[in-house]
């Protein structure tokens, strides 16, 4: 049912990321390393921040704390702009959404590829990252990268899908949607190595629930990208099913697709009138 | 052929009190019913055939717009059948669907792709919606410069530029000037002369005279009457005349 719009409307969609692009770029390659001088800023001050201030680089390779933030950081914008620019996907096209009929699925889905688009360039300075940095590359998870991000494709446009259409019906699920994306952003090993929580000295409480942290599709995705670069914090193994982590992730993304592609449908319906 | 079947088509809008979540929960704990229904079409039916030039009249509110949304899909009929046969372009009120931010030129690409028209066959409208809406000197304008009447020019260009079956005209050439509503005009009888179906919605009931064959009269969401449109037309006026009724708050 996708594939058959997606060559119809391939069109729209190729005008739509463009557009999306167009605007990010403002037509310059100035503009393109521009869009990567976010990430490296971020990283910098994460760096001197938590990496020497609060001294979160426990257990990190010297000097390896940067490209620990810029490896992390990186996957979690692509699925941070995707889902807040989804959230009002929809909404920021109303004028056309009541005027004319279309798939409006289109709207999330060309925000996350556009972003997609984005992240593999992004993706290319943190290997630039880990080549500086004298970082060892694990080439066999490497080349598990097209399935990392498709999951990570799938698991963003199942949230991107189901906060476009609430946000139509309740324009405060945009506030909502913010600010749960930061509490989000620190239940993942982005500024903090994962090997922390699990480790003997961290709090009693902490070690208390360190077994339910990757319960969060995103705390395992996020530790796919690590397991490339260091491979003491990548996905820790299960006791008894190997992978279980993963075989997780990938269930949880294919139920959160599917509801979300139903629920987007069924609201889909009164989209017209209330937007 | 029918280009258009409706058969019961009823629609009942729900007025939201508040569209947010927090709106929600209070009336939810409220205990209160969060919306009260209001019917806008009530058990429509009519028939247009392939190549008609069909007019649909009534007062503001009646449902005429309502009824256009419903026919191309963009609002879901709560019951009722509409089938269309062939592709539909509808250019609903002054707007149509124009995104505001964009330029003219990225307006026509965006509307053509919307309604599948191939990249080779948009590099061949687009010169010719162009010369028709006679906005050259705007096209690369963001269209919330434009005023209405520009609007309103480009929406129609584009409509009838994207090789549709059925093209529904709301109201849109209300704020054309002279020059550009005969124009209009001549390509509508054109349109009918090359077997496209034409409804047509509008408050000026002179020009429909000649344009349209038959009408439907459109009454507080229920169908009035359907016939020949100058019978149609004459009885609309007659109506309005005596009995002015009091809408209800
Ligand atoms: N999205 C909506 N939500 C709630 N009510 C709506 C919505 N759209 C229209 N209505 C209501 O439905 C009724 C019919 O509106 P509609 O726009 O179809 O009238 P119309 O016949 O096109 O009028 P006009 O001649 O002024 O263009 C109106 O009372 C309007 O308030
Ligand atoms: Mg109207």
């Amino acid at each position: 049912m996708m594939l058959a719009y997606l060559t119809k409307y391939k069109e729209l969609m190729y005008f739509l990321v463009h557009k999306e692009l167009r605007i990010r770029y403002r037509n310059s390659l100035f503009g393109f390393f521009w869009t990567l001088l976010e990430p490296l800023g971020l990283m910098v001050i994460y760096t001197l921040v938590f990496g020497y201030l609060v001294n979160l680089n426990k257990g990190l390779p010297e000097g390896a704390y940067p490209l620990y933030v810029l490896s992390g950081l990186i996957p979690w914008t692509f699925f941070n702009n995707s889902v807040r620019k989804g959230t009002k996907a929809l909404s920021s096209n109303a004028s056309l959404i009541k005027k004319v009929y279309f798939p409006r699925e289109i709207f999330p889905l060309t925000m996350l590829i556009s972003n997609l688009v984005n992240f593999i360039p992004a993706f290319g300075l943190i290997m630039v990252m880990a080549v500086v940095t004298q970082q060892s590359i694990q080439w066999d998870q490497l080349a598990l990268l097209p399935g990392i991000i498709l999951i990570q494709s799938g698991f963003t446009l199942g949230i991107a899908l189901l906060v476009s259409v609430l946000n139509v019906y309740y324009r405060d699920v945009e506030f909502i949607v913010n600010l749960l994306m930061r509490a989000w952003m620190y239940l993942c090993p982005i500024i903090y190595p994962v090997k922390m929580l699990f480790s003997t000295d961290a709090d009693p409480i902490v070690q208390q629930f360190a077994d339910l942290y990757f319960l969060n599709p995103m705390a395992v995705i996020i530790s796919l990208y690590h397991g490339i670069f260091f491979p003491g914090q990548g996905v820790p193994a299960h006791p008894t099913i190997p992978g279980f982590w993963v075989i997780y992730t990938v269930l949880v993304t294919v139920i959160l697709f599917l509801g979300a592609w139903y629920l987007f449908r069924k609201m889909n319906r009164r989209v017209g009138e209330v937007i | 052929m029918e280009a258009i079947v409706v058969e019961n088509l009823t629609k009942h809008f729900r007025k939201a009190y508040d569209k947010t979540l927090k709106g929600f929960f209070i009336s939810l704990a409220k205990g209160e019913k969060r919306y009260k229904e209001f019917t806008a079409l009530q058990d429509v039916s009519f028939k247009v055939k392939q190549g008609e030039s069909y007019a649909i009249i009534g007062k503001n509110g009646a449902g005429k717009s309502t009824l256009f949304k419903v026919l191309s899909g963009i609002i879901y009929p709560d019951s009722g059948r509409v089938e269309m046969n062939g592709k539909v372009a509808p250019l609903i009120e002054l707007s149509a669907g124009l995104s505001r931010d964009l330029t003219g030129a990225e307006n026509i690409r965006l509307n053509c792709a919307i309604f599948g028209l191939s990249k080779k066959r948009i590099d061949e409208v687009f010169d010719k919606i162009v010369a028709f809406s006679e906005l050259e000197e705007f096209i690369h304008t963001p269209v919330k410069f434009y005023s209405s009447g520009m609007k309103a020019r480009l929406g129609f260009s584009i409509a009838i530029h994207i090789d549709a079956d059925i093209i529904l005209i709301d109201e849109v050439l209300a704020v054309g000037d002279k020059d550009f509503k005969k124009k209009c005009y001549a390509k509508m009888e054109e349109l009918r002369q090359s077997g496209k179906t034409l409804v047509v919605v509008s408050h000026s009931l002179k020009p429909l005279r000649k344009i349209c064959d038959r009408a439907l009269i459109l009454d507080k969401g229920k169908v009035l009457d359907i016939g020949e449109i100058n019978e149609m037309i004459d009885k609309y006026q007659e109506d309005k005349k005596p009995k002015k009724k009091k809408k209800g708050a």
